[in-house]
């Protein structure tokens, strides 16, 4: 006999609503099926209502933890839709908070994952090393969270020089932090007998399931935006791409560990190498009619911008494919098999943000329900 | 029994060493806990007179029973508990190496009563009709089927190294031997004995019956207010409680001292080495995460239950 | 299990690192964007911010004849002060003004 346990819309285990329904058969979990959509807010449609440059900051709305992701892929998809090439030290200010969310997010990555296999300690320290990002962030930006920092055709602030020594202070703070946390993940018996073989996703299910991120990077698919279609100064940035093999919370957990690594590595040469010169180009907003598609590697995975323009200074379509989103369909697999007790570990493994995911609900009027939209209707409306 | 000692019967079970003092002391014990673990964890944590906040706030809140509840189950539970363990508290060695009230054999009767609580608290999570509750109340079997075999393998341990089952006894055996702990031969049962308490207590990394992300707050999903109150009460004399008896086995029991001119007396001997042992599962359950059921239930019958075996027979071969 | 013990430990007799913030003030980075203040007399009443900004929360005071700021709606941009082409608005470094209400 199964028994259904619903986790959510409102669970400790999610930090945002979402509702999941597992049928357990005592502890192992045999069905779950997914319900998204409950932190819908009608962005998509907001986008096509104003112009290009108040656009930014809705993006950045899209999503508190990868709001420089979301402004920062979305002025770049209006730069292509416009025909705009970015000044190059823009390029390398763009390269440098996005390494810095990177940074932040995973090590809230490892905090909230520790609090889910009951470590709270692990999490308390974590939090207080994201601290130090933070900070770095709020001196570069001028604000802890929303970095308001992009512009279509570069950015709004600067890095001076005067500034760079306390980066590099903070900077060898989490490096030395996050470095103790690998050894600790490795190596602490009671992590690793809550991660070890838990929500494996194995190669052939990420290729099919179009796992993207550091969850099909965990699986061995050697998958990153910033190498497969290179953007603002990636190019010029010298970075490994982490890879494991196992496809476990572990492996997943590894790969975000190391790849905080290479962002500190790779802040430090931008830093470094950041070449002199003008912060932006003018823009006209009034964008003729063009369409383009920008794809950024989020901390959660390929997060992607289509823009479509038609000659006025509002766009007329923006689509956002948030990383959550793509990834999803591949948390049947990690599921099913395993137990109860896993389910917070292995939701958190793909490092999961509703927030970002939900764009599109159909709410009928007339009955106030919900409903899920056919593809056969998705084609109809569309021509 | 004349009308006297029915008095001292009273005082006893209700102010001192009972219910009164229990919960007075537990829950500064639970605050300091808090505290410490703030520190460890490196921010400040609460005050230490938290947990009285705490349970001054949930007694003025209005008291709910759900309407899927068995109500006299839902709401005897907690009471039981918090009986059962005032009810420990006297046979318990507290201001002197004398208990409150003495029996032939004590001990079986504490690992009794320390196991209402626990029962209890099963029963309610099963009468309060959410999934979550129950699923907390399965988990809390399969831990009790764990801890509960070595927590009594191993004090029968130490039962046949003195050849008792009365805890005044034991407690007389070591003023004249010296303490239980220092004796090579049952430091695996001792061993043993602190991890089971960290099952008993719901401590990381055993606190799967009430594991937070997971099914919420377990058995006590349901519970809110003066019943929420009660339980956090009960939860913080069984703290004592346990503390008490692992103080009794193998520290030597309340004992009096004399430094210099100054008499310290054994109530305060009682309260630094429960002390000890509390902030002891305090340290071990911040460096831990939690385990898996399947995973503390492996433990317990492998580990745990080989390191009182191994003590067993070194007590019974070596001479 | 044993290699945080030290660390751990190491903290109870550390300083904790919680910032005991209203009684211990924070200041903010250099170029933090906080209330946006307005010197009315420098206003030439070109209206950039009002164009500029994304979440139209600057309107015109009747009587002054000069642009106010709903802070409600205010989402702290810096939009506005970099379009004001006298530094009528500039971003301030306070943050601490939830507790009033101004319209």
């Amino acid at each position: 006999m199964t028994m259904v346990i619903p986790i959510g819309p409102q669970h400790p285990a999610l930090k945002e609503p979402e509702y999941f329904r597992f049928e357990v058969k005592g502890e192992e979990i045999v069905d779950v099926d997914i319900y998204f959509g409950y932190a819908h807010r009608g962005i998509e449609e907001t986008f096509a209502r104003r112009n290009y440059k108040h656009n930014i900051y809705l993006s950045e709305r899209i999503c508190g933890i990868c709001n420089i992701c979301h402004s920062t892929c979305y002025s770049m998809a209006v730069e292509r839709v416009a025909g705009i090439e970015p000044p190059e030290r823009a390029k390398y200010v763009r390269s440098l908070i996005l390494e810095l969310e990177r940074i932040h997010s995973h090590l809230l990555w490892l905090a909230v994952a520790a609090h889910q296999i009951g470590f709270d300690t692990l999490f308390m320290l974590a939090m207080r090393d994201r601290e130090h990002v933070m900070d770095m962030r709020e001196i570069i930006s001028g604000g802890r969270v929303h970095s308001a920092t992009n512009a279509i055709g570069g950015v709004r602030r600067d890095v001076t020089r005067e500034q760079v020594p306390k980066l590099l202070e903070n900077l060898d703070k989490v490096e030395r932090s996050v470095n103790y946390y690998i050894n600790l993940f490795q190596t602490d018996r009671t992590i690793r007998s809550r991660c070890e073989g838990v929500g494996v996703l194995t190669r052939e299910d990420a290729i099919k399931l179009c796992a993207v991120g550091p969850v099909a990077r965990a699986s061995g698919v050697k998958t990153d935006i910033r190498v497969d279609d290179p953007y603002a100064a990636y190019p010029n940035l010298s970075f490994e791409v982490i890879t494991e093999t196992d496809g476990d919370v572990m492996a997943k957990g590894m790969v975000r560990l190391r790849e905080m690594v290479e962002s500190v590595k790779m802040v430090r040469q931008i830093l470094k190498e950041m070449p002199n010169g003008p912060l932006r180009v003018p823009v006209d907003l009034k964008i003729p009619p063009n369409e383009a598609v920008q794809r950024v590697e989020a901390p959660r995975g390929e997060l992607l911008y289509y823009i479509r323009s038609n000659g006025s200074e509002i766009p007329e379509r923006v689509r956002v494919r948030t990383p959550t989103y793509a990834s999803a369909p591949s948390l049947k697999p990690m599921f099913v098999g395993g137990t109860v007790a896993e389910i917070p570990i292995v939701l958190w493994s793909l490092d999961v943000c509703f927030a970002c995911n939900d764009r599109v609900t159909l709410v009928d009027a007339n009955t106030g329900k919900a409903r899920v939209v056919t593809m056969e209707e998705l084609r109809r409306w569309r021509s | 029994m004349n009308f006297l000692e029915i008095l001292q019967f009273i005082y006893n079970s209700l102010v001192f060493p009972g219910l009164l003092f229990a919960s007075v002391i537990g829950l500064l014990y639970i605050g300091i806990d808090r505290k410490v673990t703030g520190h460890l964890q490196h921010r400040i944590g609460p005050p230490i007179w938290q947990e009285f906040l705490d349970f001054g706030k949930l007694m003025t809140k209005e008291d709910i029973t759900p309407a899927a509840a068995i109500k006299p189950v839902f709401v005897g539970a907690p009471l039981l508990a918090l009986g059962s363990l005032a009810a420990v508290m006297l046979l318990l060695p507290v201001a002197s190496a004398q208990p409150s009230l003495r029996l032939t054999a004590d001990i079986i009767v504490i690992i009794y009563l320390l196991n209402i609580p626990a029962i209890s608290m099963i029963l309610g999570g099963y009468s309060s009709g959410s999934p979550f509750a129950i699923a907390g109340a399965g988990r809390y079997i399969v831990q009790l089927l764990g801890y509960e075999f070595v927590f009594i393998l191993s004090i029968a341990t130490i039962a046949v190294k003195v050849g008792t089952l009365n805890l005044t006894d034991i407690i007389s055996y070591q003023t004249a031997n010296g303490w239980l702990l220092l004796d090579w031969k049952l430091l695996p049962a001792i061993v043993a004995t602190l991890i089971a308490a960290q099952g008993k207590l719901l401590r990381a990394p055993f606190d799967i019956p009430e594991a937070e992300t997971e099914i919420v707050a377990g058995p006590l999903t349901e519970y809110s207010g003066p019943k929420l109150a009660i339980w956090r009460t009960a939860y913080n004399v069984e703290t004592i409680a346990v503390a008490a008896l692992l103080v009794s086995l193998f520290l030597g029991g309340p004992t009096p001292y004399t430094f210099g001119n100054i008499q310290i007396p054994a109530i305060v001997d009682f309260l630094i080495k429960t002390f000890l042992i509390v902030m002891l599962t305090t340290v071990v359950r911040n460096i831990v995460a939690r385990v898996r059921i399947d995973q503390a239930l492996k433990f317990y019958w492998t580990f745990g239950v080989l390191l009182a075996v191994i003590s067993m027979i070194l007590v019974m071969v070596v001479p | 299990m044993v290699k945080i013990l030290p660390k751990v430990l190491a903290n109870l007799l550390r300083k904790p690192f919680t910032v005991k913030y209203p009684y211990e003030k924070v200041e903010p980075a250099d170029g933090y964007r906080g209330k946006p203040s307005i010197t009315k007399e420098k206003c030439i009443r070109c209206w950039q911010c009002i164009r500029a900004c994304p979440d139209r929360a600057i309107s015109i005071d009747k009587e002054t004849k000069t642009p106010v700021i709903w802070l409600g709606r205010c989402t702290y941009c810096g939009e506005c002060a970099e379009a004001c082409p006298t530094k009528t608005i500039v971003m301030t470094k306070n943050f601490e003004f939830l507790d009033q209400y101004e319209k």
